[in-house]
């Protein structure tokens, strides 16, 4: 005769108490979990900051005292960019080593800066309860961030810069890199921007046109950066889509010949 | 510990950009000077940057004239039309007092200077950008006609978000969403249409390089501002 297993009998099994499931990491609004807390006490605990807890530098932000970490942002923000605009002069070399980086930093800060007051505007119109102390933190950081993604990519920047002789070709390259780059800034502000109490995004999704406009622009208006020059500003003023479709038909007259 | 006034205002202009409707349908209860300055400051500070902004294009003493004319456009159209508007106000359903309605109007013009002043950087830059005015109009034309259109554009923009916080601090001053709307719509009407006449007759904004910089074109009262805008939008698309 088989042994057979009987059946067990049934017993009531106790009552599952409902478990609320994890915040998860996007809905997780900063200063919610204990490692947001702890205070950013320099330059490369700010860096590891944005790039592993950005809702650190959230709430970092919100604190009074904020001053410091807002130097810290703005600080690397700026080494970050020369370093950057030192990688894009490798391309044209002579003056350039120093017109560049001064340039990229330069137009990158006053380019913030000019979107600054727009950006507080619509932070309010939306209902966010952010500080103008706190957005310019924000948009520190944002910039930081963008900046330290573009130092990623210098290595690229700079073998193609040394392989190619094509001056469209390296602008829209730098500009591919910064276009994503800046993704990822201006994903960090968006994060920020909704943990804010705004009620829409629609401002800040109009801010973002407005910014990338001005930041296209001021590529323009501070041209060239990656090629060769004679002035440190442009002899003629254009808008970026005249200019670059001017870029364009040289390009092209070029290869025709 | 008192806040510092500068951060007070600074928390002031946040809640009546946020459109805190309860704060707001206080502050309208009563004439306070000190806000009343404070507003009109905000007014004269906000679209005054975006007027020099503009006529910085023509000439920096055009810089000067439009910083002066357009926050006197915005200040002239919320007092010329203030005992209109009052008016319209309980004839239309909305039982609210001149002061009320005068206040009202006056903090959605503030918010409209606020968001102008916001802008005066980006307007700045884009001047900053624009090839020199030129004598001969068609050389300029592609770059005016794209400025006055960015300049309608942001002026629009800035009305239409003041009067959104204005319609709901109308339905929280009492009237149902109806009769909100009809007082606005009348408001608007009123102000628009001496808004645009007055912003007519204190042409010019930019200036014409082929005519002297003045503050009062000697033909003041010749034409209107929706002619203008309508030739620079076909010059555009003719362009």
């Amino acid at each position: 005769m088989n042994e057979t297993n009987p059946t067990p009998p049934p017993f009531p099994t106790p009552p599952i108490p409902p478990v609320a499931p994890p915040p998860s990491p996007t809905s997780r609004a900063p200063g919610d979990a204990p490692e947001d807390r702890a205070p950013i006490t320099g330059p490369i605990t700010a860096i590891e900051a944005i790039l592993r807890q950005p809702r650190r530098v959230m709430y970092q932000l919100r604190q009074p005292g904020s001053g410091a970490l807002m130097f810290y942002l703005m600080l690397i923000a700026i080494l970050c960019a020369v370093i950057y605009g030192v990688v894009v002069g490798t391309f044209a070399g002579k003056e350039q080593y120093w017109i560049a980086p001064v340039k990229i930093a330069g137009g990158m800060m006053v380019s913030a800066l000019i979107c600054l007051p727009s950006l507080y505007i619509f932070a309010c119109l939306s209902g966010s309860q952010a500080r103008l102390a706190e957005i310019f933190g924000l948009v520190m950081g944002m910039l930081m961030l963008t900046t330290i993604l573009l130092i990623g990519f210098a290595p690229v920047a700079w073998l193609f810069s040394q392989s190619t002789e094509s001056v469209n070709w390296m602008g829209t390259l730098h500009l591919v890199f910064w276009f994503i780059a800046a993704i990822f800034g201006l994903r960090f502000l968006n994060t920020a921007f909704s943990h804010s109490q705004a009620k829409s995004n629609a401002g800040f999704n109009t801010w973002i046109v407005i910014f990338m406009l001005v930041v296209v622009q001021m590529t323009t208006a501070l041209r060239p950066i990656v090629g060769p020059t004679d002035t440190f500003f442009p002899k003629e003023k254009k808008f970026f889509l005249s200019y670059w479709t001017d870029c364009l038909r040289e390009s092209a007259e070029r290869g025709n010949r | 510990m008192q806040p510092q006034p500068s951060k007070l205002r600074q928390r002031e202009l946040s809640v009546l950009l946020r459109g805190e409707v309860q704060t707001l349908q206080s502050w309208s209860a009563q004439w306070d000077t000190q806000r009343l300055v404070w507003q009109i400051g905000v007014i004269v500070a906000g679209a005054g940057m975006f007027g020099a902004s503009v006529g910085w294009w023509r000439d920096p003493l055009q810089a000067l004239y439009t910083a002066i004319k357009f926050p006197l456009i915005i200040l002239l159209t919320a007092t010329g039309n203030a005992m209109l508007n009052a008016m319209l106000a309980p004839l239309l359903g909305l039982n609210i007092s001149f002061r009320q309605s005068f206040l009202a109007i006056l903090m959605s013009f503030t918010i409209s200077g606020a968001i102008l002043g916001s802008f005066a950087p980006v307007m700045a830059f884009i001047i900053w950008n624009s090839p020199p005015l030129s004598p001969n109009a068609w050389e300029s034309a592609g770059p005016y006609s794209f400025i006055t259109l960015t300049f309608v554009v942001i002026i629009a923009f800035a009305g239409i978000a003041a009067n959104l916080r204005l319609l709901q601090l109308l339905r929280q001053l009492g009237g149902g969403k109806n009769v909100a709307a009809c007082v606005l719509l009348a408001w608007l009407a009123g102000n628009l249409f001496f808004g645009s006449q007055l912003s007519w007759v204190l042409r010019p904004f930019i200036g014409s390089p082929a005519l002297p910089v003045q503050f009062l074109r000697a033909t003041a009262f010749k034409g209107s501002f929706y002619e203008t805008i309508f030739h620079a939008a076909v010059q555009l698309l003719t362009f």
